[in-house]
């Protein structure tokens, strides 16, 4: 479409978006290593790149946060090439395997010796078995879209059937290049056990993130996997999180975002099997200008399927937290249970914090509540721990330790240690007065 | 010798206070709750403070402890030192005290993490652990309270009775040298009423002063007071010993409103 056609409410419905076309895909494809069916798949989104329907800002999902902030300009081939010279960070103690994605590079694969053969089979690309169950809905926008034809760093990892993993999966993901679009799948098989713990790093003012994680979860499996962002300074990026939970699977989804400028998180899991049960717990901590957005979607679409969700915000100086968080039950899904409970707490007057739960049931045998606070810190609270000789930092910072932690304890060890490992210092802070 | 009570400074002196007035934001105007006092608590004294609901008792001693939603006039001492621009963490750790009348719930801050970090500020050093764990111990024995509180949340779920045991444990441990007592008694039944005075006699002893907020005569005979000070609208009104508890609960307090009256009249002029 040339510009000159632009109307003010396209301009409004449809941001800017940066230009792909089929040189660069292919030659995307080629630094990712993709083979045939892979660079067919990038080049598929192109035929509708331009029609992607834009975030419609109108409806909740994106009311508080503009999708043009997370947005890159442009999507490049060479801006892979710098990271490669980025030093790669020590191993974590106890993972089975460490993997660090670099835009534009192979996956950098460190696996610890004793891993059973089979059990784990890690590949630099996503196959498309699995991109096909976890994708539901989120095909159909930009975000998704954009990953699926420019993704630039990425990560395959298949559990075989009946295995239980002795460690963690650990990925980092590194965010180098002015257009850094990483994706990572994990399936876990049948009855099967696995730790993914995917920690999104590095940044800068120029950043912009689009990442995309599928999980897969087959009957009966058991997966744990925390989302961690800690976005150096002036980063800003979008993170979705598709799962899929396949008949009595249990998936406990942690998120944990901290850093960045503007960073939106999506976390929509499928309960698509009978008695599947899905838990999203997590905790973001955003201070100075930050603005952090959350979503979640917990769809029932099988009987006997059970949700809970618990998100905790702290929100100090001007920084604000968003949250919009649907739950939807199907009318063939009786018996499921869902629950929903957000509590920001603000720790500066010129803090905020947003909430707007949606509930869709369509089913009228199930059990469902949501539960939504916001408020400041209680000066009673304060005063009452003042008065045994905290000074005012040490008072806050016990409070807000206090605010988290009955979902911090929710946390399998090694999340909860990950996600401490950034929640310390942000209390720290406190303590000492500076946030 | 100079007599103490006139000498706010005198080291037989743990707290006094001087023409204490304390205001209110009240909308738009400033609402003065309490109106002048004058008061000194010599070591080893135990003073009672008795007056009608509303009279601004809890007010003055929220003040006393430097609760930033009042402003102050007047002078603080605490061991002959002026403490009224000091920070309330900063009273605390110099040895004053405050056991709430609503003792305040902090979810998920256990009640270890919270007394550890109050001694290692009232002391001024960390607490080793294990001695830590001993001292906790002994004190929870002492005020009958079951160790398991010892991991729950502060004052989270917390029967009146048990934040009231709560508040005189962290008296014994934190060893103040001036407690305020805000209507400890009150929401107690009999047993735990005899546990918070054994537990405040415990803590007393020549070295240390308190003032024991009240309504009701019966933990004035369980803890005995030196001095009995009767507070009406903003000020005390009257001085006495054990007789006057007797004389409020025969007679009320109207027989002293024509006093009040008298002094504010006088402070007038």
């Amino acid at each position: 479409m040339a510009e000159s056609t632009s109307t003010a409410t396209a301009a409004a419905t449809a941001p800017a978006r940066p230009a792909l076309d089929k040189d660069l895909l292919t030659r995307l494809a080629a630094a990712a290593g993709d083979d045939a069916d892979g660079l067919r798949r990038r080049l598929a989104v192109l035929d509708r790149w331009e029609s992607v329907v834009a975030p419609d800002r109108v409806r909740h999902l994106w009311r508080f946060t503009n999708p043009v902030q997370l947005l890159p300009a442009r999507v490049a081939v060479e801006a892979a090439s710098a990271a490669a010279r980025q030093p790669l960070a020590a191993t974590m103690s106890g993972a089975v395997a460490t993997i660090d994605l670099w835009p534009g590079q192979s996956p950098v694969i460190t696996l610890a010796p004793g891993l059973p053969a089979g059990a784990l089979n890690v590949g630099p690309a996503a196959g498309a078995d699995v991109l096909a169950g976890g994708a539901s809905a989120a095909d159909r926008e930009l975000f998704a879209a954009l990953n699926d034809a420019a993704w630039n760093g990425g990560v395959g990892l298949v559990v075989a059937d009946g295995v239980t993993l002795p460690g963690p999966i650990h990925v980092r993901i590194h965010a180098v290049a002015a257009a850094t679009l990483p994706r990572v799948t994990l399936t876990v098989g049948r009855g099967s056990e696995a730790v993914l713990l995917e920690q999104h790093l590095d940044g800068g003012p120029e950043v912009r993130v689009g990442g995309r994680t599928v999980v897969r979860a087959a009957a009966g499996a058991r997966v744990r996997h925390a989302v961690i962002q800690v976005w150096a300074a002036g980063t800003s990026g979008h993170l979705a999180v598709d799962t899929r939970a396949e008949e009595s699977a249990d998936v406990l989804t942690v998120f944990g975002a901290f850093g960045g400028e503007a960073a939106k998180l999506e976390l929509r899991t499928d309960l698509a099997g009978a008695g599947a049960h899905s838990e999203i717990v997590g905790v973001t901590f955003v201070a100075s200008r930050q603005h952090g957005d959350v979503h979640t979607s917990h769809r029932h679409l099988a009987e006997r399927t059970t949700s809970r969700i618990d998100f905790k915000a702290v929100a100090a100086d001007q920084a604000r937290t968003t949250y919009t968080g649907l739950i939807r039950i199907e009318d063939d899904a009786p018996h499921c249970e869902a629950f929903q409970e957000n509590r920001n707490l603000l720790l500066s007057p010129r803090a905020r914090a947003d909430a707007i739960p949606e509930l869709e049931i369509h089913n009228q045998e199930v059990s469902c509540s949501h539960g939504a606070t916001i408020a400041p810190v209680a000066e009673d609270q304060l005063f009452y721990l003042e008065s045994r000789g905290l000074d005012r930092g040490e008072a806050l910072g016990l409070v807000v330790a206090g605010f988290l932690e009955n979902t911090l304890a929710r946390l399998p060890g090694d999340a909860r240690a990950l996600v401490e490992s950034f929640v310390g210092p942000r209390l720290a802070s406190i303590r000492e007065g500076q946030a | 010798m100079s007599d103490p009570l006139l000498n706010p400074a005198d080291p037989a002196n743990v707290f006094a206070c001087r023409n204490l007035r304390v205001f209110v934001q009240d909308g738009d105007q400033e609402k003065e709750i309490v109106r002048g006092v004058d008061l000194t608590v010599r070591r080893g004294r135990k003073h009672a403070l008795m007056g009608p609901n509303g009279s601004g008792k809890s007010t003055l001693a929220a003040a006393l402890m430097g609760h930033p939603g009042y402003r102050v006039e007047g002078e603080i001492w605490l061991e002959g030192e002026r403490v009224d621009q000091l920070e309330p963490h900063l009273r605390a750790r110099r040895g004053m005290f405050l056991s709430f009348q609503y003792p305040v719930a902090v979810p998920g801050v256990t009640v270890a993490n919270f007394l550890r970090a109050s001694l290692a500020a009232r002391r001024g050093t960390e607490i080793p652990v294990r001695a830590f764990r001993q001292e906790l111990n002994e004190a929870f024995a002492t005020m009958d309270i079951d160790p398991s509180f010892i991991t729950r949340y502060l004052n989270d779920g917390f029967s009146g009775g048990e934040k009231k045991r709560l508040e005189i444990l962290q008296m014994l441990l934190l060893k103040p040298s001036f407690s305020l007592l805000d209507e400890t008694d009150s929401g107690l039944d009999i047993d735990a009423l005899k546990v918070v005075s054994d537990g405040i006699n415990l803590a007393s002893n020549e070295q240390n002063g308190l003032l024991l907020v009240t309504h009701y005569q019966r933990i004035l005979n369980l803890v005995q007071p030196d001095v009995v000070h009767v507070f009406m609208s903003g000020r005390l009104v009257r001085t006495g010993g054990m007789e006057l508890v007797h004389a409020l609960e025969e007679r009320g307090y109207d027989w002293l409103a024509d006093e009040s009256a008298a002094i504010a009249e006088g402070s007038r002029a």
